[in-house]
This record gives structure tokens, sequence and C-alpha cells, in this order.
């Protein structure tokens, strides 16, 4: 198990240093450069200002110089952001997004597990027809269009109740993280409770749920100890993808509910061409996935025994 | 045989199992009907579809419903009708009271529980043992089913097992509550001839253990001739001869039996033996014929089997027959099926047969 750790690790680091090399390539590779703004310069200080920035240098340098601060930890200085470090940024930040991340992954695999299993245990029955309507809705609309809706909604509730129920927008407290998280999981959700249904219908027709009948177990500790455990394994195969998605995901809806978290940033400097916080955001946010993927590799190997060896 | 005076273990009577399709209904069992006593082995003969596995899951409370459908029948268990219920006096009678094996043992265990735990829970559900006690007595189990290093074996998964030691681990799990009957659908079917023979040879063992009765569901007469003490031969849902081992093998009293004999190979070299396949396919059961099921197949068909079913006819002690050859009125009846009886066998008692030392 400590191997399969390390070697998952390992992969993991060359696929954040693949992650680098191609962001860096990608960003000089697109015209102009972070100091070719509206201002009008000289050409004597912008050759002034590219020597100080390393920018005069032949692009191999830039790269090594680039990866030598990246193994340091030191993501470097914002261009366009007065004083501004991309670690402090990315300090700042990215707590706030990680917070509503992880609140609606949890949102959608406790979901997405709990509607897929109803949906199956019901099948045909009405539980099964209205959840599954839900997930149709949620599949097929993007998030910002919830988003809006779930604000205008939102408005609507506090309205006519007089006072705040829920706030509309903004950050800082649990109240504020709901209606967010619930909109950046809800895809997710939808696309997990149709992942665990189908699972579910599968096993229930399998041969070791026969068996576990035959034995005369309990109807109950079947679908916990039987059904469960093998229907999920699907559901947490995506979990990797999914919490990628929701990341990347969590731009929009940051924007829409003005949670200053780091998608804004992240936006923002590839519109300046900031070099570093792109750089460090892209790092940042790809080093965090692959951490993710890794964690959930290793959660598989835990439900399921036959992926351990390997 | 046992008197009529001791009742059976198990008596199923005149079961009958439908399931609806798009295509209309199946009637895949039409009045099954046969008993099993404590400490036997019955064995249910029949080819691919001809009802004998919805048979027994029909008593195990296996087969779906819908689309699947029990019209007809009762089957006691001591007594206690068991169809159409999973329980006897509120406990559930499968796996304390009946234990059954699958034809698969790849796919019959849960592949994300370690073996252990799955005979463990068995106990556990049925005795109210602790999970400790369970386990440990999982790991005897195991030994008691010549499964080495049964310790190590118990924690590990189905995945690092192969294929007979899993129907191994699957007898183990069947029998751990020590239940009068072990049902075994095919449980040999899977696996390679000398994983077979040692497997028969420890269900044998298990029986005589524990006085388990054995429902044997089987495709292969080599696999009945070892192992059976009564026999019902299953044709198209209905059982068409029942009758004790010799009397299957020696007397056959059905055309269809004689024609399951004459198909399978002998390893007699002196005999130039043929296979004889039976010409034909078995009947639509969408809609099964109003005569007997097998009249379009059979070589000596008369215009009464296309007509009127045949009953069961009583060819000898617990020896039955579903054909209208056994009818008083057919002359030159009990000729006929004697000459048909191939030649490959010889009664039990004549010292110059050549397969005299088959069932020894």
């Amino acid at each position: 198990m400590w191997r399969y750790t390390l070697t998952r690790l390992l992969q993991g680091i060359i696929t954040i240093w693949f992650i680098a090399t191609a962001t860096f390539l990608a960003m000089h590779a697109v015209p102009g450069n972070p100091l070719a703004g509206d201002k009008a310069m000289t050409a004597e200080i912008q050759a002034n200002l590219e020597a100080k920035y390393g920018l005069d240098k032949p692009v191999s340098q830039q790269y090594l110089i680039y990866m030598g601060n990246l193994m340091r930890g030191d993501l470097g200085i914002s261009y366009t952001q007065k004083n501004r470090e991309v670690n402090d940024i990315i300090r700042e930040h990215f707590p706030v997004s990680a917070t509503l991340g992880i609140i609606a992954i949890i949102f959608a695999a406790l979901g997405g597990v709990l509607f897929g299993a109803l949906t199956a245990l019901y099948r045909n029955k009405w539980p099964d027809t209205v959840i599954m309507l839900m997930v149709i809705v949620g599949i097929s609309v993007p998030s910002f269009v919830i988003a809006a809706f779930a604000q205008l909604a939102l408005v609507r509730i506090n309205g006519a109740l007089g006072f705040s129920l829920l706030p509309v927008a903004g950050w800082g407290t649990v109240a504020h993280m709901i209606v967010p998280s619930l909109v950046l999981g809800l895809g997710t959700m939808a696309y997990l409770t149709r992942l665990m249904r189908s699972s579910m219908l599968e096993i229930v027709n399998s041969d070791y749920i026969r068996t576990a009948n035959a034995k005369g177990l309990p109807a109950t500790r079947i679908f916990t100890h039987h059904q469960l455990r093998n229907a999920i394994l699907p559901v947490v195969t995506v979990l990797g993808p999914a919490i990628a998605a929701i990341t990347t995901g969590g731009f929009v809806v940051e924007l829409v509910f003005a949670i200053p978290g780091l998608g804004r940033y992240f936006v923002q400097a590839v519109q300046q061409l900031d070099y570093t916080v792109i750089m460090g955001t892209t790092v940042f946010f790809g080093a965090f996935l692959v951490l993710m993927v890794i964690a959930v590799d290793l959660l598989y190997g835990w439900i399921d025994p036959r992926v351990r060896l390997n | 045989m046992t008197g009529p005076h001791e009742k059976p273990l198990l008596d199923v009577n005149d079961l009958a199992v439908e399931f609806d399709t798009y295509g209309g209904t199946v009637k895949a069992v039409r009045g099954v009907s046969f008993s099993v006593e404590a400490g036997k082995t019955l064995a249910i003969v029949g080819e691919s579809g001809c009802g004998k596995s919805v048979t027994v899951q029909a008593l195990m409370g296996l087969v779906p419903m819908p689309p699947g459908r029990l019209t007809a029948g009762t089957a006691k268990l001591r007594g206690h009708d068991i169809l159409r219920t999973t329980q006897i006096d509120g406990r559930d009678f499968r796996g304390s009271e009946i234990g059954m094996i699958f034809q698969d043992p790849m796919t019959s265990l849960n592949p994300t529980m370690t073996i252990g735990r799955q005979i463990a829970e068995t106990l556990e559900v049925h005795l109210g043992w602790s999970r400790k006690q369970s386990f440990a007595r999982a790991i005897e189990l195991l030994e008691l089913a010549r499964i080495p290093e049964a310790e190590q074996r118990a924690r590990q998964y189905p995945f690092e097992f192969s294929g007979g030691m899993l129907q191994r681990a699957m007898i183990a799990m069947a029998i751990a509550c020590e239940p009068a009957i072990l049902i075994a659908d095919e449980p040999t079917t899977a696996l390679d001839v000398t994983i077979q023979a040692q497997l028969l040879d420890l269900m044998a063992d298990m029986q005589a253990r524990n006085g388990t009765a054995i429902i044997l569901i089987t495709h292969d007469l080599g696999v009945v001739a070892r192992m059976a003490d009564k026999v019902a031969v299953m044709y198209a849902g209905q059982v068409v001869e029942m009758g004790s081992v010799d009397d299957i093998f020696y007397r056959s009293a059905h055309p269809y039996t004689v024609g399951l004999r004459a198909a399978m190979p002998s390893n007699d070299s002196s005999a130039r033996h043929r296979l004889l396949p039976i010409e034909g396919s078995p009947p639509d059961l969408f809609a099964p014929p109003s005569g007997c099921a097998y009249a379009a197949r059979c070589p000596h068909a008369m215009r009464i089997c296309t007509e009127v079913e045949p009953p069961a006819f009583q060819t000898g002690p617990g020896h039955y027959g579903r054909c209208w050859l056994h009818h008083e009125g057919v002359a030159g009846a009990a000729e006929t099926l004697r000459g048909m009886q191939p030649a490959l066998r010889t009664e039990p008692g004549d010292a110059a047969g050549p397969n005299r030392e088959e069932k020894a």
C-alpha cells in the first residue's frame, strides 16, 4: 500500500511538472507581454523593464529560472498588481475556493449516492421519476443559469418573509456558503445520481446478491454490506474528474455570488497576461487536482481490494 | 427408499412457475413434484431450459417477481409450506435450513468482502454469534472444505482464489449453519473435470458428516451416477421420470431418459458405440403442446401422445414414468422400452457386464 502511494505521488509530481511546462510554453506562445499595456512607453523604458523582469532573456533560460523558483516554492510577484506576491494571493483566496469546492463535492457525492440508491430501489415508481427529472435539469442547465435563478428565488423568498433567510451574495458566514455550494455541486450530483442508479440496478441482478439472498440475509444488510460498497465503485472512479469540474466550474459561481475566491484572479491574470499569476494559479490548481485524484485513487483501493495489488 | 410411514424432509407438490415476457407467458415449470429424504441425494437432470434451476430457485424465493409468478404448488419443509415465503416461524430458512451453491463461483461471491467474512455473516445473522466467534468458525469451515492455510485464506478476497477453491468456499458457506438440505445448482459446470471430482467428493463427505440431504441439479449423467440416490428427469418443465439411480440407468421408463443415455459417451472401447443425438428441439414453452411434450421427438410416439398428456405411471417401487407406453392397453410396450435401452449398460447383477466396475 505504501509503495502504491509513493508511486502515485511520484507520478503526480511528473504530472505537475508537465502542467507547469505546458502552461509556460502556452503562455509565451500568446503574442504580447505583460508590459505591453495601454500606457505609452518608450522603447528604452520597455527594454529596461524587460531586463528587470528577465523578459529579454531567451525563453529557454526564462524557463530554467522559473522552474528553479518554483522548486523553492517561490511563485514570483504579480506583474500587474502592486507589491503582490502570487503566494499571498493564493494564501488569501484559495481557502475560500477550497471551502466552497469541498462543500460542493460533499454535497454532490452524498446526494448522488443517496438519490441514486433511492431511484434504484424505487425503480419506475414515483420517487424514481421525480428524481430523474431533476437529474435531467441538473445535467443540462449550466451552473451560471442555475446560480442566477437561485439568486432570484432567494430575493423573492427573503422579500416574502420580510427578513433575510439566506444571503443572496457575499461570503463570510456558513449561511453564505449554502446556496453557492448547492448550485456548484448540482451538476456533478446529477451526474453521480445517474451513475449510482445504473450501477445499483446492475448489482441488484448480480450473482452475489442472489447468493446473499440464498444465505437468508435481511434486505437491509444486503443493501449496506453487499450492494452499496460495490455500487459506489464507479461513483468513486469519477470523483477525481468531478472535483476538477467543480473547482473549475467554481470560477463562474464565485463571480455570480461575489465570492472572493481564487477564480477571479485566475481569469483576470489570463486577460492581462500576468505571467506569474497565470503560472502560479495554474500550477497550484494543477497540483491540487493531482492530489485530489491521488486521494480518490487511494480511497478506491481501500474500497475495492482488487485495485490494491496493482 | 423410505417407507410410507416416514415423512420426507422436503415434499414439493405440483409446483408451477410462469414468467411474463414481452413475447407472452413462459410456462417454465409445469406441475413438478418430488420429495427429498434426510441424508439422501436427489439429482434433477435435464437439458438447458427444462426448468430445473427455476424449480429450486422458486423453493428458495430467488425467482424475481415480476416477471416470475408462482401459479400453483406447495413445498413442505418438515410440514411448513416454504413456497411464497422465506420464513419459518419468523426466521429465514434460507442459509439456516437450506443452503445453496451456484454454478459460477467466480461471480457468486461478493468481490469486495473477504471470504471469511462472507462465511461468517451467515453465522452472525442466523445464530446471532459475535463477529469474532463467527470468523473463527469460518476458518474451521474452510479447513473442512480442504482449503489449505485457511487462516490466511479467510482474510483474502474472491479474486485471490481459483475457481475450484471458490466453489469449496461456497460449500463451506452453504453448510455453515448445518442446514438440513444443500441445493447445488450445477456446482461443477463451470469447473474442469479434475476439480469436479474433488468437489463431488467434498459434497459427499459433508453429507456423510452432517446427514445433509442434497438436491443436485446437473445435466451431466456421469455426476448423477456418482452422487445420486434418487433421480428426477425433467423435460419441458415437467418431471418425466422419477426413480432410483438404478431405475434410471438400467430400467429407463421414459423414451427421453433413454435418449439422454444414448447420447452419453462411454469409455468402453470394445463396444463400438455411436453417440446418438436426440433429434429436434424442446417444445416452445410459450404454448406447451396439449399432449406429451416429448411426442414430437419421440421415436415411439402414438396418436394419443400428441393429444392427451400422459399421467405418471408407476413402473416399480418408487419408479414413475410419464409415458403412454406404460398404459395397460398398449401391447408390447414393455418390450419396446426394453428394446430401446442402449447396449452400453447392463443390469448391475450381470457379472459379465462390460461396465461392471463403473458404479463401484
